[in-house]
């Protein structure tokens, strides 16, 4: 099982231990995705203290599921108000956010790791990894991936459902449902 | 087009809302048309979990000394309890005191002291007004923000409903109704075009009853896709309509109508 999930049952009850080990196991991954999202340290930084606040005071947020997957998904929610609020781009092209609650069962990230998601996405060709990553992490809609790589939107589209596709190929049975 | 091609970019829509790069509009469309396609559903859930594995790559170290002020500083936020805390009173007056403090000097002589203090006081209420205006403006931004924050957290409950493995579903004429929970949303992919001057109206019927209620009014997007939150508690709930009524709405049905789909 996510490790996670059994420290949210104790940060549940009030358990400020659970709580640092909590964040001790995931706060890099949450500062790697404000990091990616929003391009400073500093923003990042403050995103991290956001997202793990909000997990000491609402932590019936968490539904069970993937704590990794959620946590992610909670930064990467998060760095979009930031950005909406930056008010940078146009909202139209601010991307929805994400569900909270996912396609993955309890332990699918457990047995997954960033180097094998890297090798997985390193394989696809590198204009489907381009767009793929951008979207991601650029917090950016498929209109303005399109204008940024001068690339028809037809071609955006597909070029993502076919990476999306492979990456799933490659990572196997480990993103099963 | 026909309606595989349509089909087809539709389920390339579905990727891009697994990678989540869609506006909040369209996603809500693809949203609508996953929740009433089994294999947009079965696609979704498959790349979605390949976009959910990008965020691993994300994973760096994170130099000790910032991890460690980083650490302190939430840890201290937790232990105190502080989490969230609005500014206290006593922190805004000490704030708005920084501004007129350096005016209040001593050592001046009595005559030029009383002018003085005169121009301190006109500048003391000017920037008090500064003051004043600025915290409305601060206000009025800060209560955008909650909104716009209510709102995506709206979509985002929304959206996750719609895709729940764990929503109950019940197909109706051209959608499905949705139901999690104490939660109710049509999610409608192939609506007809209403006449000029009339809306679609939900309905609901408690349960044991066959006596409907008024719910929300709503219209479709030009391709009849529309999804709607139904404003009632799902658990005492026994039937939704929906038909076709002027603008504004009715009291009770003035026409046949669309569906009537009992919740069992």
């Amino acid at each position: 099982m996510d490790p996670g999930v059994r420290l949210m049952e104790r940060v549940r009850t009030r358990d400020i231990g659970a709580f640092e080990a909590l964040y001790d196991g995931y706060h890099r991954l949450v500062f790697g995705i404000g990091l990616r999202m929003l391009g400073d340290p500093a923003s990042a930084e403050d995103l991290t203290q956001t997202v793990f606040l909000k997990i000491w005071t609402a932590p019936d947020a968490f539904r069970g599921g993937s704590f990794v997957a959620w946590v992610s998904r909670v930064a990467r929610n998060r760095a979009l108000d930031v950005l909406r609020s930056k008010a940078v781009h146009p909202e139209s092209e601010i991307p929805a956010d994400l569900p909270l609650e996912g396609a993955l069962d309890d332990d699918v990230f457990a047995r997954l790791d960033a180097q094998r998601v890297r090798d997985a996405l390193a394989k696809l060709p590198p204009e489907q990894r381009g767009l793929i990553e951008m979207g991601f992490f650029g917090g950016v809609t498929h209109q303005e991936l399109a204008r940024r790589t001068d690339t028809p939107l037809g071609t955006v589209k597909t070029r993502i459902r076919s990476g999306l596709r492979r990456m799933r190929e490659a990572l196997g049975e480990r993103v099963s449902r | 087009m026909s309606d595989s091609v349509n089909r087809e970019a539709m389920l390339e829509s579905v990727a891009l809302y697994a990678l989540g790069v869609l506006p909040r509009e369209e996603a809500a469309l693809v949203a609508a048309f996953v929740a009433n396609d089994d294999d947009a559903r079965r696609e979704y859930l498959d790349l979605r979990g390949a976009a959910d594995a990008l965020a691993h790559t994300a994973e760096e170290p994170v130099d000790s000394a910032r991890s460690a002020r980083m650490k302190e500083r939430l840890m201290a936020r937790v232990r105190s309890d502080a989490v969230a805390a609005p500014t206290s009173i006593a922190t805004r007056r000490r704030a708005q005191a920084v501004y007129p403090a350096w005016l209040w000097g001593t050592g001046l002589a009595a005559a030029a002291a009383i002018v003085f203090a005169v121009v301190s006081i006109a500048q003391d209420v000017n920037l008090r007004s500064n003051l004043a205006t600025a915290q409305r403006r601060a206000g009025t931004l800060q209560a955008q923000l909650a909104q716009s924050e209510r709102v995506a957290s709206q979509d985002r409950r929304t959206l996750t409903d719609l895709l729940a493995p764990d929503a109950k579903r019940y197909e109706v004429a051209a959608g499905t109704v949705v139901v999690r929970r104490e939660r109710i949303y049509f999610a409608f992919s192939k609506l007809p075009p209403l006449p000029k001057g009339r809306v679609y109206q939900a309905w609901t019927a408690p349960k044991g009853s066959s006596k409907v209620a008024p719910s929300v009014t709503f219209t479709p997007n030009p391709d009849g896709v529309a999804v709607v939150a139904l404003p009632v508690d799902a658990t005492r709930v026994g039937a939704v309509a929906v038909s076709v009524e002027p603008e504004g709405g009715s009291k009770a049905p003035t026409t046949t109508p669309t569906f009537i789909r009992p919740l069992t």
